[in-house]
């Protein structure tokens, strides 16, 4: 929480729901979006989701954007939530960048090393080795 | 169509495993009193439930709060968490958010739980997700309940050592007294438990949104 707050780096939910926005969507709309986009890898409860509302509002970063015709309440994002999402793009491009440069260089020793522990891992006990490189592939 | 008499007080977890069993066997609810509850008969499974504290919020904060989870399709009714038939009261919540610390009778008092029902289907049904917000949710719970235990407990203090009566014995009134007063202190000791685990649970959360997961 308070690296976030230093680096003025977004929760992922945070930047989902500011994206979902560059377009006027209700609620439920927001969600979908969310799934989709994540290939249901983020579902957002409602809870966390209009908790997420009501403080982007709170710093002007989204707006209420009139009822659609059902009469569910819209957002849209404003100039300073854009602001927000240009600035998180930069920063997770310079990530990449710096990622990019750093694995692809040296991917096949790393590729070739990753594997080698998996097997090793996977003789001794069968389920762990595969989780924990896929945990190392997320990380 | 049936009625059922439950109280659950701050029981949320309990509250919500009944209504689920009611719903798996085939009552979804239709409304809910102060300790009445009535079902309508629905396909076994057909509904589920959750049961969210929303003590803390502002009445007109947790009316647009309603409103946005009927928005999504969602049934949400209002449930006391106290047993309390008062109007024109007014009471403080030190725990709650802003204009929420002021609760008034007819307003936000006795509309401290939302039941919030949905058809079931095949994605998880959970109002809290993201791990900042659940944090933020059980810190709110182990604040609600950490003010309930002290209250409880001096409470118990007050009773215990100044308890007064005009036409009790005295010894009679001795043993009332240390009854009494060890009832509500124990009270307050098993409130400032849950506290406890509702505040560790947040941290958990909040370490888990600080390292992203």
């Amino acid at each position: 929480m308070r690296d976030h707050a230093r680096s003025g780096a977004l929760t992922e939910v945070t930047f989902f729901i500011l994206l979902s926005v560059y377009e006027p969507r209700h609620g439920y709309a927001i969600m979908q979006f969310v799934e989709q986009e994540t290939h249901g890898r983020l579902i957002l409860g409602a809870g966390s989701l209009y908790g997420a509302l009501s403080s982007l509002a709170k710093k002007g970063y989204i707006e209420p954007q009139g009822e659609d015709g059902e009469r569910r309440k819209q957002y849209r994002i404003t100039q300073a939530g854009r602001q927000v999402v240009k600035r998180e793009l930069a920063r997770l491009k310079e990530i990449t960048q710096t990622a990019e440069t750093i694995v692809g260089a040296v991917r096949p020793a790393a590729g070739s090393r990753l594997i080698g522990e998996t097997a090793r891992s996977g003789e001794m006990s069968a389920g762990v080795g595969p989780q924990g490189w896929e945990a190392e592939g997320i990380g | 169509m049936k009625k059922c008499y439950r109280y659950f007080g701050s029981l949320l977890n309990r509250q919500e495993r009944w209504l689920n069993k009611m719903a798996a066997a085939g009552w979804h609810l239709k409304e809910a009193g102060k300790l009445c509850y009535t079902f309508e008969s629905c396909a076994p499974g057909e509904y589920e439930y959750r049961v969210e504290f929303a003590a803390h919020m502002a009445y007109k904060k947790s009316k647009d709060y309603r409103a946005f989870l009927e928005e999504l399709g969602y049934e949400v009714f209002c449930k006391n968490i106290n047993l309390n038939w008062s109007v024109g009261k007014a009471v403080w919540r030190p725990w709650g958010e802003g204009a929420g610390q002021i609760s008034t009778s007819p307003g936000s008092f006795n509309k401290e739980l939302l039941l919030v029902g949905r058809r079931a289907d095949a994605r998880p049904f959970e109002l809290h997700t993201a791990p900042e917000d659940k944090a933020e949710y059980m810190g709110m719970l182990a604040r609600a309940f950490l003010y309930r235990a002290a209250a409880l407990i001096a409470l118990g203090i007050l009773l215990g050592m100044y308890g007064r009566s005009d036409w009790l014995p005295e010894a009679t009134l001795a043993v009332g007294r240390m009854i009494g007063g060890g009832l509500l202190i124990a009270l307050g000791i098993w409130m400032l438990w849950r506290a406890y685990g509702c505040g560790r649970e947040a941290r958990l959360y909040r370490e888990e949104a600080g390292t992203g997961q």
